[in-house]
């Protein structure tokens, strides 16, 4: 309660018109149904068994309102759960730690970016991705700095959010890209979708 | 007693001679020495084998009751007396021999005659043959022979109003009675025995097979010489002689069939020298073999349960059952053990006392051992319960933490952040120094508790199972470490206590075994769930008391699997967890 309350400041502060708070997935279905929000921001733990019925409240939203961004919260995040949610439709989905709300500008950057259909992927979630052991590791050869692009995109950041983050220019931060996309050969992608599923599915492998 | 069956051996031998002659005498035309001699061996055979039978069993009366059948049956043969007061009364009591026989075939092997229908038939058949003999002989006035072969006609000694006919009618209604609808009662009664008993009372029951089929020919017998009256001598014969076989057999087939239990009883002395060397689980075995039921189980009383169990230390109940029989054993006054058997075994209970008794000392190991068992059992259902109950416990401290103290943190945390967003542009910088402080020590409190959940039981763990958390588990340690976990759930303690294992190994392959390779593996196979987790590192570890692995090695134990730790120096650590999870 505490936390939805400060979270409606949060929000209500950063510019954004909070249509609706509610407490449990039967009532979270009406909110969507009635309010047609641009972005719903849910809690993976939910009345009344707090497991998991916040994640499958969104998958259920995202099947019947595939229209409504969603950002789930959740107390731990597991790698596993992220790649079987973004699998599905990257586009306009997040999955972050439930204390990332406290960096206020990096969380109302990432509602704004799943908002317009982009996505963010908690930090936590890419480390385990790279903590993954590969047969022929592609990431030993990316410099310290190219790894940090790496994970920021993972993340789901645009250029122009990567460059913010480690205060340098949209010149070097494309730099870094194009030398990720080579040293991983993967082919350049127009987009910032695109380039998340293409770092995501690079991950995963 | 002794004297009493030398007596009536004397007494039979005697009275068959004389009964040879009465019919020699008296039955001129119709008999034969040999035939003659036949009868009598046949009643002789009755009164002998039933008293040897009442030699060696004295408690058993059907040795008293084969005896007296003989007895019976000789006397029957003066009814054939020209002597008009032995022809009176043995022809009254003569028919009677029967139903000692029947007395006798029905008391088989027991000694006395359980069966409610069987008992009123014996009692039907006296009744009806005394008052059918004693009505025929209050009109038999001797103007005709009662049977064709019957010797030249004799006065009744009790005649109250001769009537020859009369007589001559009732005597074949009286055949017709007792010979047609009693006889068949009989073998009727004779064949549900054996067609309800057990295999094994079926076994011991043979013998009345034969007599069934002594009293269907001797009904035969008895109906053709009533009703036809000059039956041809070559029927006669042939009827005569397979009704005799079946009256010599019958008494030898009821003590065949009691020797067979002596035999039982000598297997006992067996069954002595077997317990010698039988291990406890097979007591019940040998008992078995020695009492002639392979159905015999043997369950042994545990006083501080006031209960019984098996061999295995499970606990069983008494069957309830008439299929069943149950004899307790006792041993000081005390119950040590109960044997469930074929309830036939209760016909012999000298046999399963002697059974008893032999076994007693074997059966008290046995029952010691089956008590430690069933304390065994219930200190392992114990120990699975509290790695159970410690499971369930760290799930309800996890779910605590971030339904709790974390959602607490961080909406707190959030407050002073949006107190410190609000300060005024002029307000003291001390202030929002400090609110930011708070808000990351705020920060980090959240992150170790999260860790501390984690460590207390993972949350991915309940939900995807162990490969999911293996791979989480792997994926944040320092370095890359290889997997490979079946997927597929197991029952909750099985997992839990198979991921706590890896990662128990995990944590010391970071922290002491300099390590730059380790591998974990979780495949199932025989159902066993086989964890292990090796590395290259220096080696020489061991799950030495208060080492996390030995704690684990506990838990593994107490879901029957093992804990193995391989770590010669500088080779490498090889931690190995087999957990049965059949599921």
């Amino acid at each position: 309660m505490l936390f939805r309350e400060g979270l409606v400041r949060v929000l209500g502060d950063g510019g954004f018109e909070v249509v609706a708070q509610v407490g449990d997935a039967s009532a979270l279905h009406r909110a969507v149904i009635a309010e047609k929000p641009d972005v719903a921001v849910v809690d993976v733990r939910m009345p009344p068994t707090q497991t998991d019925e916040g994640t499958k409240a969104a998958k259920e939203i995202r099947e019947r309102h595939p229209e409504v961004a969603l950002l789930l919260l959740s107390q731990v995040v597991e790698a596993k759960h992220a790649l079987e949610l973004f699998s599905e439709q990257p586009e306009g989905f997040g999955y972050l730690l439930k204390d990332r709300v406290l960096e206020i500008d990096d969380f109302l950057d990432a509602v704004k970016r799943v908002g317009k259909g982009g996505s963010a992927i908690d930090p936590e979630v890419i480390a385990q991705l790279f903590g993954r052991r590969r047969a022929r590791d592609p990431l030993a050869e990316l410099s310290p700095r190219e790894r940090e692009v790496l994970a920021l995109m993972a993340e789901g950041r645009s250029n122009r959010g990567i460059c913010e983050k480690l205060v340098v220019s949209p010149k070097t931060v494309e730099t870094h890209v194009n030398g990720i996309f080579t040293k991983l050969g993967l082919a350049p992608a127009s987009d910032d979708h695109r380039r998340v599923l293409a770092v995501l599915a690079f991950l995963r492998s | 007693m002794k004297t009493l069956q030398v007596a009536l051996l004397v007494a039979g031998v005697w009275l068959g001679v004389a009964v040879y002659h009465v019919q020699i005498d008296n039955l001129s035309g119709y008999t034969t020495p040999a035939r003659s001699w036949a009868i009598v061996v046949g009643a002789w055979l009755f009164l002998f084998t039933g008293t040897f039978a009442w030699f060696r069993r004295p408690a058993n009366r059907l040795g008293p009751l084969m005896a007296a059948a003989g007895l019976a049956l000789l006397l029957r043969q003066l009814r054939y007396s020209h002597d008009s007061a032995l022809f009176t009364i043995f022809f009254v009591v003569g028919e009677l021999a029967y139903w000692v026989v029947a007395m006798a075939v029905f008391a088989y092997p027991s000694g006395s005659v359980i069966d409610k229908a069987e008992r009123i038939l014996i009692k039907v058949g006296f009744g009806v043959t005394f008052a059918f003999t004693l009505a025929i002989l209050l009109i038999y006035d001797g103007s005709r022979p009662l049977k064709f072969f019957d010797p030249s006609p004799r006065k009744s000694a009790i005649l109250v109003h001769g009537n020859g006919d009369g007589a001559v009618a009732l005597q074949k209604a009286f055949v017709i009675v007792v010979w047609g609808l009693l006889a068949a009662a009989a073998v009727a009664l004779i064949v549900r025995k054996l067609v309800r008993a057990t295999p094994r009372a079926r076994r011991v029951l043979a013998p009345l097979l034969v007599a069934a089929i002594a009293v269907a020919l001797r009904a035969v017998f008895e109906s053709v010489f009533t009703f036809v009256h000059r039956p041809s001598a070559i029927l006669y014969d042939y009827l005569f002689w397979w009704q005799i076989a079946a009256f010599v057999a019958l008494p030898l087939a009821l003590l065949f069939g009691l020797l067979r239990t002596r035999l039982a009883r000598a297997s006992i002395g067996d069954l002595v020298l077997e317990l010698e060397r039988t291990p406890p689980q097979s007591i019940g075995a040998a008992l078995a073999r020695a009492l002639g039921d392979r159905t015999v189980e043997v369950l042994y009383w545990l006083p501080e349960r006031s209960g019984y169990v098996d061999t295995s230390g499970r606990p069983a109940e008494l069957p309830k059952y008439a299929d069943r029989a149950v004899t307790r054993l006792k041993h000081e006054g005390e119950p040590l053990a109960a044997l469930v058997h074929d309830p036939s075994l209760l016909d012999e209970p000298r046999l399963l006392e002697a059974a008893g008794a032999a076994a007693r000392l074997a059966l008290e190991n046995a029952r010691l051992q089956a008590e430690t068992r069933a304390q065994l059992e219930e200190v392992r259902g114990s120990r699975v319960r509290i790695v159970n109950a410690a499971d369930e416990e760290r799930r309800r401290i996890e779910r605590d933490i971030h339904d709790g103290a974390q959602q607490r943190l961080v909406a707190l945390a959030l407050q002073l952040r949006s107190a410190q967003r609000r300060l005024p542009e002029e307000s003291d910088p001390e202030v929002d120094r400090l609110l930011a402080v708070a808000v990351s020590e705020l920060q980090v409190a959240v992150e170790e508790l999260r860790e501390l959940a984690r460590g207390v039981h993972p949350a991915i763990l309940t939900e995807d199972g162990l490969a999911a958390a293996l791979d989480s588990l792997v994926s944040r340690s320092p370095f890359p470490i290889e997997l490979d976990a079946d997927e597929g759930r197991l029952p909750a303690p099985v997992e839990a206590t198979a991921y706590f294992v890896a990662c128990e190994a995990l944590a010391n392959v970071v922290k002491h075994a300099g390590a730059s390779n380790a591998k974990v593996t979780a495949h199932q196979h025989d159902g066993m769930l086989v964890v292990e987790v090796s590395d290259d590192g220096i080696g020489g570890a061991r799950a030495n008391n208060g080492s996390g692995l030995s704690g684990l090695a506990d838990r593994v134990e107490a879901l029957g699997g093992k804990l193995r730790v391989e770590s010669p120096p500088g080779g490498g650590t090889r931690v190995v967890g087999e957990i049965p999870c059949a599921s």
